[in-house]
């Protein structure tokens, strides 16, 4: 019975302990001087929010001296008032949503920059086909096999890395698909190796998993198992579970505000994230959006706050980083009859970066008197997202393009990116 | 060589079976040409693992001994025979009520959600000035109420099943070969449950436009696709719209006439009628010019017939141009789906119809198909070079797919894709060639490509170096499989294989996964396929139920060495053991673990003078040991391949 149970001492809990070679690569590598992998080098990050159920450009940045927007929506229409709770008036013309306020500093010291009548050319006014065309970057063409921020990536003057690209999301967006690697995570913890109530055999494991993916002779199991077991120790060794937002920044306990957390603590940890992609839901707003208050007004604050304490957070990184929201469409320029908006054309997005030409809202919206609009209805579309796109990604991640960011399209970026 | 049909009590398949049959009974009987995996060096249990690997979602403990005993090429001819679902199967799809029902009936049970709601407003169960401002449970619950009132069911539901049905099939079916073709055709075919429209229509798609055509014709299943509600909706033909034809024209010019009518009437009665029918009146017109002005804005829809010829048939380099695509849409336009929904106003509109009445809107329905000759371009058109004289009607959309079937371009591209995922990612010419004659010369029967493929020495040439990474799905499956894990919860395996990064029946783009190692492989999914390896062999999968002991004959291993030994042999059968075993046991070695144990079957003796709870304790602790040598297998690079 002694050697039984010697067997499960020694089988059970030193079964896989450390490899043989002793220190792993990452850890020797570090010590011999270089600070940082060669591997995780980067230049700068864009990060990229997708509003997914379209939101309404015309409540979040509203025209509200366009009288013919208050005869349209007269249960919506809202207009800057003084004091508390009121719009901010950006240019006499256009006014934030008082859920915006923590975003507005930012439109002052001119680092956020909204964009208005921004959408596809293709009409769709599905939900589905309008993301997938804005995702593709390929408005009339459903097939293409990759998404535009994937090839964004692939236009960086240097080889992609690990976490060049990760989605905190549980699966790949649409806009990451392609032939770079791109990585979709809802939880930086997860990045480990673990067994539901037993940490101990997980730790084990680890060590022969290691061992035996750098042993394998299959090029492309050997490389990415060497990847993924150096990026698991860089995150453990950065404590992401304790990890505190700088800055007094307080992100909301929310989707979006977790993801951007995220992504705030790759940028930190110098992994070499160069491309972060987040969503925030619930903008279909068919029923009762509200307007100071309610669903819409709700879902506008986390949306700024949540960005607010990521831009926060980064402090003296806020240099390396840029980030661009979108939405697939805009909503009709009328309410409904159920006291909200249905599927429209064009809406507006923001860009927050320090290489933006901010404070200004780049519009060429015209009067929204009925006959103006696009088929009687809806904000006509009057800048396409890739001139904003290819502005935003060519500049911070300085691409050279070449037409190849976005296929089938010669139109000129739009010049808001200093 | 025997088929064994005893089991197939259906006409048709016996029938079928009994004809191919036939054939393959001429092609191999005299004299049965041999499998060609001798000359690649391979041992007879080597090829039937290399088919197993190829073939099935991985061998069940034993199961290369079986083939072999079978013989390789009975074997693999009876895979090729369609067969209906096994007892196995049907027990645990027994209660799977959607998977029965007709495609009308899954539309009328399973509402998406706005149907609801707005159901749910209509019908007063909801205040419509009360939604999303309403406490959420109070919501749920009027949700509910109507749901079970009306006998619906959540639409999550049908995807559980949906999901679940694909996990059973893989796991526990003995047509596994139909089970990988599924798999296989489905992604060629893309349709996601990332869109609402298709989110009902995908289980009904899989069901009867893939799973039963995965081993006929290609055309079969290309005719399938084509006209069935999940593709016309996920790729917008059944958007696609000209008003080129008499029965428009017909419509429009009677609208016109109306709205004329009606202002003439206005001019009359502008002096004398009341306010109230004048404002009637407006009404009319308002109403008359958007309908005519909805009709005249909508029209082609390019979407599917670009991609028919991109990524079904002629491939990105298949020789078509832009004109090509837009005259295969002109030709697929009318190209719809029947109204299915009774609660919505057209399908209440469409059931009243006399046959006349939808003979003069040249409507002509089969199944949940409907094409409507009002909304087709009746003009001539030219594809391929080919001219379709007007007035083609239904007909030449169809003589358009079968020329895109038949086409030697398609004949190469799906030869390809199917070398791809049956050989390697990047197939040897030779094969793809000799695939490709034969797709062409049988006119694209999937069977004879499949046989040409196992009778060519480059199918073989590489069978050791186990070049295919397996998908998340195929991982997941042949874990299962290869350690008999019983399966009751088998969402598990969709939950999975979305963290290892194939989130199957979501991938939003036509063109389904690519099917090749560097997708499968990155940082964030490896780590999961080892997590998943260590998950399963302990226990920690809910619902997942696996017996190490048994899968040994309840023979408990000596040491780590033997267990390392027995479980590598177990769940990787006539592999090169330089590359699995012998590099686990390195490691094992290293740490000089090299302590006998004596078995618990040995030492019953000893084992009587212990507590029972610490017999229990200590069967825990060596099936915990037990279970990370398998989780280490499992997640270790060999198993990764196939």
């Amino acid at each position: 019975m002694a050697n039984r149970r010697a067997f499960m001492k020694s089988g059970a809990l030193a079964l896989f302990a450390t490899g043989m070679s002793g220190l792993p690569r990452f850890i020797t590598e570090a010590a011999a001087g270089t600070q940082m992998l060669p591997m995780y080098k980067k230049n700068k990050t864009l990060v990229c929010i997708f509003q997914r159920g379209a939101m309404d450009g015309l409540m979040a940045v509203t025209p509200f001296a366009d009288p013919a927007l208050q005869l349209a929506r007269p249960g919506l229409f809202m207009r800057p008032t003084a004091g508390e709770g009121g719009l901010f008036n950006l240019d006499d013309r256009h006014a934030m949503h008082p859920s915006l306020k923590s975003l507005f500093p930012y439109f002052n010291s001119k680092n956020l920059a909204v964009v208005h009548g921004v959408g596809s050319p293709n009409t769709t006014r599905s939900h589905f086909d309008a993301q997938d065309y804005m995702e593709s970057g390929t408005p009339f063409a459903k097939g293409t096999a990759s998404g535009w921020l994937n090839r964004a990536v692939g236009l960086l003057n240097h080889a992609p890395t690990p976490f060049s690209a990760v989605s905190v999301t549980s699966s790949l967006p649409r806009s990451l698909y392609g032939d770079v690697d791109a990585i979709a995570i809802n939880n930086l913890q997860d990045f480990s190796i673990q067994l539901k109530g037993n940490p101990m055999a997980a730790g084990k494991a680890a060590t022969s998993f290691e061992e035996l993916y750098d042993q394998t002779t299959n090029e492309l199991l050997n490389k990415t198992g060497k990847e993924s077991f150096e990026a698991l120790k860089i995150l453990k060794s950065n404590n992401i579970k304790n990890y505190q937002p700088a800055n007094g920044a307080i992100y909301p306990n929310s989707a979006l505000g977790n993801s951007l957390k995220q992504i705030a603590t790759l940028i930190k940890m110098d992994v070499g994230l160069e491309v972060g992609f987040a969503e925030s839901g619930g903008w279909d707003t068919h029923f009762n959006q509200g307007t100071t208050n309610g669903i819409f007004a709700r879902n506008l604050k986390d949306f700024s706050d949540s960005i607010a304490a990521f831009w926060q957070d980064l402090g003296e990184r806020q240099s390396e980083v840029t980030l661009m929201t979108m939405t697939e469409f805009g909503r009709t320029v009328a309410q409904n009859g159920t006291g909200g908006t249905d599927h429209g054309r064009a809406s507006c997005l923001f860009v927050l970066g320090n290489d933006v030409a901010g404070g200004k809202v780049y519009s060429n919206m015209g009067s929204l008197a009925k006959e103006n609009l696009e088929d009687n209805r809806d904000l006509p579309v009057t800048t396409d997202f890739r001139a904003v796109f290819s502005a935003v990604a060519e500049n911070h991640l300085q691409l050279k393009t070449n037409g190849n960011l976005f296929p089938d399209w010669s139109g000129a970026s739009l010049k808001m990116m200093l | 060589m025997k088929i064994n049909l005893t089991s197939q009590t259906h006409k048709r398949a016996l029938g079928y079976a009994f004809v191919f049959g036939f054939l393959f009974l001429m092609a191999f009987i005299q004299p049965a040409p041999k499998m060609p995996y001798k000359k690649a060096g391979l041992t007879e249990q080597e090829a039937a693992l290399h088919l197993l690997n190829r073939f099935t979602f991985g061998p069940r403990p034993g199961q290369v001994e079986e083939v072999v005993k079978q013989g390789l090429e009975n074997w693999f001819l009876e895979q090729l025979q369609p067969v209906p679902d096994n007892e196995t199967v049907r027990v645990k799809l027994s209660s799977y009520s959607a998977l029965t029902m007709s495609t009308d009936s899954i539309v009328n049970t399973y509402l998406q959600p706005a149907q609801l709601l707005r159901l749910a407003i209509a019908k007063g169960y909801i205040d419509k000035d009360s939604v999303d401002k309403t406490d959420r449970p109070a919501y749920r619950e009027a949700l509910k109420k109507l749901q079970t009132d009306y006998g619906f069911r959540p639409l999550q539901e049908l995807q559980r099943e949906l999901i679940n049905q694909k996990v059973i099939r893989a796991v526990y079916s003995d047509a596994q070969l139909q089970e990988v073709l599924t798999d296989f055709w489905f992604n060629h075919f893309n349709v996601s449950l990332t869109k609402n429209q298709v989110q009902q229509l995908v289980l009904p798609y899989e069901r009867d436009a893939i799973r039963p055509n995965v081993l006929n014709n290609f055309s079969s299943i290309l005719f399938a696709t084509a006209k069935h509600p999940a593709m016309l909706l996920y790729l917008d033909n059944a958007l696609s719209i000209s008003n080129d034809n008499a029965y428009a024209k017909r419509q429009l010019k009677a609208a016109q006439r109306l709205l004329d009518l009606n202002a003439a009437k206005k001019m009359l009665a502008a002096a004398t009628v009341s306010e109230d029918s004048m404002q009637k009146m407006d009404a009319m017109e308002n109403q008359m010019t958007t309908q005519i002005k909805k009709r005249k804005s909508q029209g082609l829809n390019e979407n599917y017939a670009r991609e028919v010829m991109e990524l079904h048939t002629l491939g990105v380099n298949g020789g078509y141009t832009q004109s090509d695509v837009t005259e295969l849409a002109r030709a697929l336009t009318g190209w719809g789906v029947k109204p299915m929904y009774e609660e919505g106003p057209l399908a209440k509109r469409f059931s009243n119809a006399t046959p006349d009445q939808l003979m003069r809107r040249g409507l002509q329905v089969e199944d949940c198909f409907l094409y409507s000759g009002e909304k087709h371009d009746e003009n001539a058109k030219t594809i391929l070079g080919k001219t379709f004289p007007v007035n083609g009607g239904y007909n030449e959309g169809m003589e358009a797919l079968a020329m895109l079937a038949s086409h030697p371009a398609t004949a190469r591209f799906i030869a390809t894709k199917m070398a791809a995922k049956f050989i390697s990612d990047e197939p040897p010419t030779a094969v793809v060639n000799e695939m490709t004659k034969t797709f062409v010369a049988s006119k694209g029967d999937i069977k004879e490509v499949l046989l040409s493929m196992v009778m060519h020495p480059d199918f073989w040439a590489k069978a050791k170096e186990k070049e295919k990474i397996k998908s998340p799905f195929e991982l997941a499956v042949s874990a299962v499989r290869a350690t008999g894990t019983e399966v009751a919860a088998p969402y598990q395996v969709f939950t999975w294989s979305e963290k290892m990064g194939q989130k199957f029946y979501f991938y939003q783009a036509p063109t389904g996964f690519p099917d090749r190692a560097s997708f499968w492989i990155n940082t964030g999914s490896l780590l999961n396929r080892m997590n998943f390896g260590m998950a399963i062999a302990a226990q920690k999968i809910p619902g997942f139920k696996t017996n190490l002991l048994a899968l040994n004959q309840n023979h408990e291993p000596e040491s780590v060495e033997e267990a390392l030994q027995i479980y590598t042999k177990l769940l990787l059968p006539v592999t090169d053991q330089k590359e699995n075993s012998e590099r686990i046991m390195s490691i094992v070695r290293a740490q000089n673990i090299d302590q006998k144990i004596a078995s618990a079957t040995k030492d019953t003796g000893g084992m009587q003078d212990m507590q029972n709870e610490t017999m229990a304790q200590m069967n825990n602790t060596l099936l915990k040991s037990m279970a990370q040598v398998v989780g280490v297998i499992i997640g270790s690079p060999a198993f990764q391949r196939k």
